[in-house]
């Protein structure tokens, strides 16, 4: 299986890399200096600290998942740039096809970003326990499973959307606005207070299903809807199922048109796409 | 013609947007010939060549192998290729690389590491095959480059400019591995600019310009239809008895040297031997007009359908 080899290939070359090693302890090493000002800042204040409210780690893990599919996706596409601008890609697509190539990036760089987030979490949980018990116990069965299908199936968005824009430009310096596409899921993010505050509000049960905006706004909602209705209450099954579906199939369709973009953009150096071009790129016929 | 035909090209077309890139183009390969193909600049050599290779799609007319079916899954594993524009991955180990690349095409893992060790040595890499590919010389990394093409044993190989940025040393190694793959019946493609290693190594040439097929046929034939005879003559003595000979034209005479051509028909055996006495040569060559003049001329002036 070509795309196996390719996977593995992409990820080895991923954790071998200075930005692989640099994010990997960087992160935990912020994380560590804040959590150490708490523990500092709970002991000037005298009593004993307060226990953070229950939904914190909830938040937190939505929060580190996915700053890194951000991380992966932003990896992809710069190995994507990369490829573009060493040329290696027409002997690649003389072996294996756009997809394989693509996809191969994609879940390959993925993996590593799945170890680099096991690392974050581990650290956290461990710097959380440190400061407070926070018993792991107050994760539910539904974050345990929700969580890593959103984060995967975020992650293969973003990183497919992230590939589309590397494979589009001609250089990190020549994104434009098309650099911005990047930046879609993030948008809920800039409600993040409101959404903990009140997680059934209309407008986040409707947006959820469209899929950029879904694991954002899935992860934060389950991370914080037992703390609001007293750990009685989850999002409904029914919810969580329709948004997963939803995001797969816009995966898929993501995935499709940013390898076409892929193949066609990557035989056209020196160029970034337009908009309207990114279009008919993507509705092409290739090989 | 070729009877036992490797790879056919049929009225293949190709168009981006407005631009007719390539414009019914046919021909023919086969196994152990090098066929050189041609072109100036933007003529839509590289886009025949990513059409062979199963980068791009047609849009009109076919591509067969006898070797393998039109699936791309199952040729790209039977077809090797030497992209002009060069590129590797620049973290990667020259061993590791030529590994990955080999078991692209369906080589097995351990089947790959021998070959890819033993090419290593051919190319005289050994002290190299552990560092990073950046560490290397643009030829060197020509070199893993050649490797990865043929690494694989393919059927059909194409190489784009093969020799641009070696030393003579290394484009007189690289020339006797394409003759070797040649003796061990692989069908190979050459591209080049460089007019002088096409003639030494191409049985056949194919000269495509503006999309569109101009001279195709045996290199002699071609040669040979283009016509007169060119001859360069160094000597001591009198030049006046040169430009009395009566089958010359076209004469340019300055101290010692004559270049002129034979008017046809005038067979090179009797030039030889109607040269005036008391003449001394010092070096004497007579041949059809080079490859580069018929490019040359060809892409000048009008188009030439030969053979």
């Amino acid at each position: 299986m070509k795309l196996r080899k390719v996977i593995r290939w992409e990820f080895r070359a991923a954790i071998a890399s200075k930005q692989f090693l640099i994010t990997t302890l960087l992160v935990p090493a912020i994380m560590a200096i804040v959590g150490l000002v708490i523990a500092l800042a709970g002991e000037g204040s005298g009593g004993p600290s307060e226990p953070p409210p229950p939904f914190l780690i909830g938040f937190f893990l939505a929060v580190i998942l996915f700053v890194g599919a951000f991380m992966s996706g932003v990896m992809a596409m710069y190995a994507i740039i990369k490829e573009k601008q060493s040329r290696v890609v027409e002997l690649m697509l003389s072996s294996i096809s756009a997809w394989e190539l693509m996809a191969g990036k994609i879940i390959g760089l993925g993996l590593a970003g799945l170890v680099q987030v096991t690392a974050w979490c581990v650290t956290l949980v461990i710097g959380v326990n440190l400061i407070a018990s926070f018993p792991l116990s107050s994760l539910t069965l539904v974050h345990w499973v929700t969580f890593p299908l959103y984060f995967i199936l975020g992650y293969l968005l973003i990183a497919s959307m992230f590939a589309a824009v590397g494979a589009a430009i001609k250089d990190v310096h020549s994104g434009g606005a098309i650099g911005l596409i990047g930046m879609i899921p993030y948008l809920p993010m800039i409600s993040i207070a409101a959404i903990i505050e009140n997680p059934t509000m209309l407008w986040l049960r409707i947006a959820q299903y469209f899929p950029p905006f879904t694991p954002s706004i899935m992860m934060l909602r389950i991370g914080a809807l037992p703390a609001v209705t007293d750990g009685q209450e989850f999002v409904p099954l029914w919810e969580i199922a329709t948004s997963l579906v939803t995001l797969a199939l816009g995966v898929f369709l993501m995935m499709r048109f940013a390898s076409k973009v892929f193949h066609i953009g990557m035989l056209m150096y020196g160029k970034s796409a337009s908009f309207r071009e990114l279009w008919k790129w993507g509705r092409q016929k290739t090989i | 013609m070729p009877t036992t035909q490797s790879l056919g090209v049929r009225d293949v077309c190709k168009s981006f947007d407005a631009v007719h890139a390539v414009q019914g183009v046919s021909f023919e390969a086969t196994p152990g010939e090098i066929l050189g193909l041609l072109g100036p600049n933007g003529a839509g050599k590289t886009t025949t060549i990513r059409m062979i290779m199963g980068i791009l799609r047609p849009d009109d007319g076919e591509i067969q192998f006898s070797f393998a079916d039109s699936n791309p899954s199952v040729f790209r594993e039977r077809v090797g290729y030497l992209p002009e524009e060069r590129g590797l991955y620049n973290e990667a180990k020259v061993e590791d690389l030529l590994v990955y690349f080999a078991e692209l095409k369906g080589v097995p893992r351990s089947e790959a590491r021998r070959r890819a060790k033993d090419w290593i040595d051919r190319l005289d890499l050994s002290d190299w095959a552990g560092k990073k590919v950046d560490k290397l010389s643009k030829g060197m990394q020509q070199k893993v480059q050649f490797a990865a093409a043929v690494l694989h044993q393919p059927d059909l190989v194409i190489l784009d400019e093969p020799f641009s940025g070696l030393d003579p040393v290394h484009q007189d190694l690289i020339k006797a591995f394409i003759h070797e793959l040649r003796r061990d019946g692989m069908t190979i493609l050459l591209s080049s600019h460089q007019m002088n290693r096409v003639e030494e190594l191409c049985n056949r040439i194919f000269l495509i310009h503006r999309g569109k097929r101009v001279l195709y046929g045996d290199l002699m034939e071609i040669k040979e239809s283009f016509g007169d005879h060119n001859v360069q003559l160094r000597f001591e003595g009198n030049s006046d008895s040169i430009r009395s000979m009566a089958g010359v034209s076209e004469l340019s005479l300055q101290d010692g040297r004559a270049d002129f051509v034979l008017k046809r028909g005038y067979d090179p055996a009797d030039f030889v031997r109607d040269l005036p006495e008391g003449l001394r040569i010092r070096a004497l060559h007579v041949d059809r007009p080079p490859l580069h003049d018929i490019f040359v001329k060809t892409i000048g002036g009008g188009t030439h359908e030969a053979a």
